[in-house]
């Protein structure tokens, strides 16, 4: 699943390690949902939309949107 | 519990390194399980098995000593990863899944496997250390290469 996790983090200028503390998951989880490796589970990806005050689609894309 | 929180961290930083403290009391406590069962044996053993040979049948322990290394193996291979999953991060976790069902589906499908080929007189005949081997070897082969790919 793509998704835009890398560049809102580049946005806010925070490394990857900062972004794993604020959503409390290793700086590894966070790479790996960068680079579409790993889907985060439904709690984390809200906790991610919470963190960026953005609705979860347009976070991350799963290629079915119209 | 003290968590030492440092006031400079922010709360998901002090509990990721927390989580990462308790990963590593995990790998430490199933490496001293694992020592002390090995060397429990090996010291305890009065009859002619070895538990790294594979002669399993030939070890001979005390009721007491071999109910005490059942209960602590069943706490170091168990227990303790059972308790790491509620603990870990969701990505290592992954990991940990594909790795157990890699190694249960290898122990599932290759012992009886290798009992037909014995039945039809291709084989040896299965034995209990290397069934264990077959689920350890494959477990830990799984989970290598889920961190390889997902990371």
């Amino acid at each position: 699943m793509k998704n835009r996790l890398k560049v809102l983090r580049a946005e806010r200028d925070w490394s990857q390690a900062e972004l794993a503390g604020r959503l409390d998951v290793s700086r590894q989880a966070v790479n790996a949902i960068e680079t579409g490796k790993h889907d985060p589970s439904l709690p984390l990806a809200f906790r991610i939309a919470r963190l960026f005050d953005m609705p979860i689609e347009d976070i991350f894309d799963d290629g079915e949107a119209q | 519990m003290s968590t030492d929180v440092n006031p400079e961290l922010s709360p998901g930083e002090a509990r990721m390194r927390q989580r990462r403290r308790r990963e590593i009391i995990t790998y430490v406590t199933a490496g001293l399980v694992g020592g002390v069962i090995g060397f429990l044996v090996a010291f305890a053993d009065q009859g002619d098995g070895n538990l790294f040979n594979g002669d399993w049948d030939k070890l001979v322990l005390d009721p007491a000593m071999a109910v005490g290394l059942a209960i602590a193996l069943v706490l170091g291979i168990i227990v303790l990863p059972l308790w790491a999953f509620t603990v870990s991060d969701e990505l290592v976790r992954e990991r940990n899944y594909i790795g157990y069902t890699g190694g249960c589906m290898a122990f599932m499908g290759l012992v009886p496997a290798w009992a037909l080929l014995h039945a039809g007189g291709l084989a040896p005949e299965p034995t209990v250390p290397a069934a264990w081997a077959i689920g350890f070897f494959a477990t830990m082969g799984t989970f290598a290469i889920a961190w390889f790919r997902i990371r």
